[in-house]
């Protein structure tokens, strides 16, 4: 099976090579604009917009009154664009944005997203800090939407054992065995080896020689790569025949194939898995704020979180005790330890120069 | 001196047999034209003897020795293609050279040799020229100069004249012929047209749907037809049905009786029907129908310059007689003559 | 005759696609070249100008091993392209029509295969737990299975496999015209089956060998899947990186620059090749 059932729900500022290449072209959203009372809210496409149409939209109407429009973004950089060239000429190809992080990032430095009233989105109380976005104190204009994790995976036939840390990647063991994302910023491995091998913290990111000391770091474990990927659908194959037994990969997709009883399983390890996200955001051509407020506040409930967990397969981004989530739903999603955040900062302010030593230092070398 | 024979030679395709039991021996040094009306398996023939296609039968032997399965590259024959077959990408003097090179002569002596033959084909100077300059008769040219390079034992020409025009065909089969006498090699060429084939042979090989007619001296084959079609594709034939009496004496045509005479072919069955052959210049006209003659009204008069031609009708039979502009009779279109067959001309054929 | 056909035909009518051809080759062409020249701002997006920022972080010895890395890989699976392609054409146009159709339909439906799905198959053909090292344990060849993807031969094979049913298209008309005659009279001549394809068809070809070789550099040198799905990152080419850029970083005009440096090493390359394929015969 080379194509996964699950690829809709691999997202993030990604696709596969090829199909990214095409969205980012002629994924240009359908825009109704029938009655005052619609919204067009765009997600990440495939088996993502699907469950939001099957299991959250249609509540959502029917609890609030408001119509959805519901339609696909391409990656996050692609459609950051097209947004921002749209709000240029004083339209909104979507209201409200499902964005990955380093794009809304990017959207915030330019006073893209629409300023919102915080207190029209009480539930944003729920939210932990670092899924409450805001210009300023006061400023508010996005929260956290869904987020996941990535976490070291390995195949059960060849690993009898699971490992515990994050090490595991650079033990001379695992010689050509591993599969890692291609990208310093899909991958986040720059924060896991500063979390692994520097003393538990990532401060040492902060500057550009402590980049490149963990950079070193990190090379080290080059010849344990066997494949540097960015299709997700040929490491997860290649994970689930133990071609390449190890490696780092989606939490709630290997639990998935490994229910389906694929010899896979995914490990948070000791120093933490990677906790990426995606946030609503609404761009500032929009004319329906009070409606994106409602919908923000919306999907913000505990109750919307769970049912995201259970039927996306998302992590909730608010406080697990805030749901009604059992132990074995929470764990098929995420994960009591503290998690490695990404520094999204990194990879929108230094974005060049970081992919640049990336691709000779690490994975070009 | 090399003899080719060729002994017992046949060729299927798969159920369809395109050549059977050709038996032949060649002298040395003969010209050999394989004649035939287009598909009758003289292409075959000559490919079978160069080798390019494996026979189903028999065997060949040159100067004495099995070369049935010797692969062709390794018969050191030499060969001139319908299509001439000249490398493109080659000068004239690296196409005649080809089979020198490939036999790894030197280059001093590929030069001389080069020169030889392009003064051996009246092309001096030619050498450095691109194939695609060359006019179609010093294509030809070409090709017999590169066929002949390496002194082949056997030197083998498919319908190499058949695409140029009349005058310079002639102009051709001449002087192929002269080449082939001055270098005395073994020759074989195939035809379709018996006016080439009489011009250049020393032996002619007639063949029809696969099968060997006759073989012989093209005078004799002229002369001697061994049945209808022969004596019909070679030359032309007034062709007459006609009864072989008992004893063979005589033949009956159209109710008259013609007395054989010393030096007439028979080659039917005495007492049946059979075939009579005459050579148009064989027919003799007079103005008035003796008791023996055979009358017919004259249909048209062609005047040829060098002859003249009478088309002639007898009841059940149309008949051509060609005679010399001196010889032409008095007689117009529309008039009753009597018809001779020079004694001694005459061929009785099986039907 | 020649002239009376010239004015049949409309000289303007050649216009039309000339016309198309400039709009949808030349305008995107000439926005790349504008790209590879803009600005590039801070969060991923770019302002027209003229800053050679850009073509700076082309030339340095990274990319430039990049580069050399493309054209060598692209230049390789041209050779070995061709080089299977001649033999196993020339042995096509002996065989009979219902052969040589079926052959070539079979071609043709290869071609319609994507670049994901030949670098998937053949990965997994080259695969440890399925691939060919299991055939060659059960034949007694080999003593446990080894997995030979990625790896530089992995990745010829797939752009190999890639560029094949070009290589047979391309030379196959030519090869099919060529008059049978040829061959056999250096048959007679005294050449063996090796010496005729030496000394008649090579020379005969090359011209079409040369564009074969053109078409499957050009086209693998394009090819930014296989690379990653069965080369090592040491085989990453030009186009994988200018990827990289252009949909995950969002760098246009680095990957702009990278593109226009892409095509102007291939129209080189291209230039070196018929320079020295049509030096062997000036004369002509």
């Amino acid at each position: 099976m080379i194509i996964s059932r699950n690829r809709g729900i691999k997202r993030r500022r990604f696709l596969s090579g090829t199909a990214a290449t095409g969205l980012g072209v002629l994924a240009a959203p359908a825009i109704l604009r029938a009655g005052t009372q619609e919204l067009t809210v765009a997600t990440y496409g495939g088996f993502f917009q699907d469950s939001f149409d099957e299991h959250i939209f249609p509540d959502f109407v029917e609890q609030t009154g408001i119509d959805v429009n519901s339609v696909s973004a391409p990656t996050g950089e692609a459609w950051l664009t097209q947004l921002r060239q749209a709000a240029r000429a004083g339209e909104a190809p979507a209201d409200v944005s499902m964005m990955a992080q380093a794009p809304r990032l990017r959207g915030e430095q330019e006073e893209l997203w629409a300023q919102l009233d915080r207190s029209a989105v009480p539930n944003a109380d729920n939210l932990p800090d670092h899924f409450v976005h805001g210009y300023d104190e006061d400023r508010f204009y996005g929260a956290g939407a869904v987020s996941w994790y990535i976490t070291l995976v390995t195949n059960t036939e060849v690993y009898p054992d699971a490992p515990t840390s994050w090490n595991a990647l650079w033990d001379p063991e695992n010689e050509d065995r591993l599969g890692l994302l291609a990208l310093a910023s899909n991958s986040f491995l720059l924060e896991i080896t500063a979390k692994t091998h520097f003393g538990g913290d990532d401060d040492i990111l902060e500057s550009e020689e402590g980049i490149l000391e963990v950079m070193e770091t990190l090379a080290e474990l080059r010849d344990n790569v066997r494949l540097w990927y960015r299709d997700e659908g040929q490491f997860q194959q290649a994970l689930e025949s133990g071609e390449i037994p190890m490696g780092q990969y989606y939490h709630d997709v290997t639990g998935l194939a490994a229910a389906d009883g694929q010899p896979v399983r995914s490990t948070f390890p000791d120093e933490g898995a990677v906790l990426d996200s995606g946030s609503w955001v609404v761009t500032r051509a929009s004319e329906r704020l009070d409606e994106a407020q409602v919908f923000i506040d919306y999907m913000s409930q505990p109750e919307i979180q769970a049912k995201l967990a259970r039927y996306v397969g998302t992590a909730p981004t608010v406080d697990r005790e805030l749901t009604d989530l059992t132990n074995d739903e929470f764990a098929a999603v995420a994960s009591d330890d503290e998690p490695i955040l990404p520094r999204y900062e990194l990879y929108v302010e230094r974005d060049d120069w970081v992919s640049q030593q990336w691709s000779e230092r690490v994975t070009g070398g | 001196m090399t003899t080719l024979s060729l002994d017992g030679l046949g060729k299927r395709f798969g159920s369809f047999t395109a050549l059977a039991d050709v038996t032949a021996d060649i002298p040395s040094g003969a010209f050999v034209c394989l004649l035939g009306p287009s598909g009758c398996g003289k292409t075959t023939l000559l490919r079978l003897i160069a080798g390019l296609e494996p026979p189903s039968d028999g065997r060949l032997l040159v100067g004495g020795t099995d070369q049935t399965h010797t692969p062709t590259h390794r018969r050191d024959f030499g060969m001139v293609f319908q299509s001439l077959a000249l490398f493109p990408h080659l000068s004239v003097a690296e196409n005649i050279a080809y089979p020198l090179t490939i036999r790894n002569v030197p280059r001093a002596r590929r030069r001389q040799r080069t020169e030889e033959l392009l003064e051996l084909v009246r092309l001096p100077g030619m050498g450095a020229r691109r194939i695609h300059q060359l006019s179609g008769g010093q294509r030809q040219r070409v090709a017999i100069a590169r066929g002949l390079a390496i002194d082949p034992s056997v030197f083998l020409l498919d319908e190499p004249l058949s695409a140029l025009d009349a005058n310079l065909r002639e102009h051709m089969q001449v002087e192929l012929r002269e080449l082939q006498q001055r270098l005395g090699v073994t020759t074989i060429l195939v035809t379709h047209d018996q006016k080439e084939a009489l011009t250049m042979a020393d032996i002619v090989i007639v063949i029809k749907d696969g099968r060997v007619q006759q073989i012989g001296p093209p005078m004799e084959v002229y002369r001697n037809p061994a049945n209808a079609f022969v004596a019909g594709f070679i030359g032309t034939s007034n062709l007459l049905a006609c009864r072989l009496s008992a004893q063979g004496q005589h033949v009956t045509v159209a109710e008259r009786e013609i007395a054989l005479t010393p030096g007439d072919v028979v080659q039917a069955q005495p007492g049946g029907a059979a075939v009579l052959s005459i050579r148009p210049e064989d027919v003799e006209l007079s103005p008035s129908v003796g008791d023996s003659d055979l009358p017919a009204t004259v249909t048209f008069i062609r005047d040829l310059g060098e002859s003249v031609q009478v088309s002639l009708d007898c009841g059940d039979h149309t008949l051509v007689a060609t005679m010399p502009p001196r010889a032409r009779p008095d007689a117009q279109v529309g008039a009753q003559v009597g018809l001779q067959f020079a004694s001694g001309r005459r061929v009785v054929l099986a039907p | 005759m020649s002239s009376n056909s010239l004015h049949a035909t409309p000289g303007w009518l050649a216009l039309l696609p000339a016309a198309v051809l400039a709009v949808l080759f030349l305008v995107p062409f000439g926005i790349m070249v504008g790209v590879s020249f803009a600005h590039r701002a801070p969060g991923g997006f770019f302002e027209p100008g003229f800053d050679l920022t850009s073509y700076a972080r082309v030339f340095t010895p990274f990319v430039g091993r990049v580069i050399v890395t493309s054209v060598t890989l692209s230049a390789a699976a041209a050779t070995i392209c061709v080089a299977l392609a001649f033999p196993f054409v020339v042995f096509l146009t002996q065989l009979g029509r219902a052969a040589q159709t079926v052959i070539l339909v079979f071609l043709l439906a290869v071609l319609s295969l994507s670049e994901v799905i030949i670098g998937f198959s053949i990965s997994t053909l080259l695969s440890q737990t399925a691939g060919i090292g299991n055939l060659l344990v059960w034949l007694g060849v080999i003593d446990a299975p080894q997995a030979y993807t990625p790896s530089l031969f992995a990745l010829l094979v797939g752009l190999c496999y890639l560029g094949f049913p070009y290589t047979v298209l391309v030379l196959y008309p030519p090869v099919a015209r060529i008059d049978p005659e040829l061959p056999e009279a250096a048959r007679v001549m005294g050449a063996s089956p090796v010496r005729i394809f030496f000394t008649v068809l090579l020379p005969m070809l090359r011209k079409p060998l040369i564009g074969a070789l053109i078409l499957v550099f050009v086209f693998t040198l394009g090819a930014f899947l296989l690379p990653q799905v069965l080369g090592r990152p040491v085989h990453w080419t030009l186009s994988v990186h200018i990827t990289d850029q252009a949909i995950f970083q969002s760098n246009m005009p680095f990957a702009a620059a990278m593109a226009v440096i892409l095509l102007l090493v291939s129209l080189a390359m291209i230039g070196v090749t018929l320079l020295l394929g049509g030096r062997e015969r000036g004369a002509r």
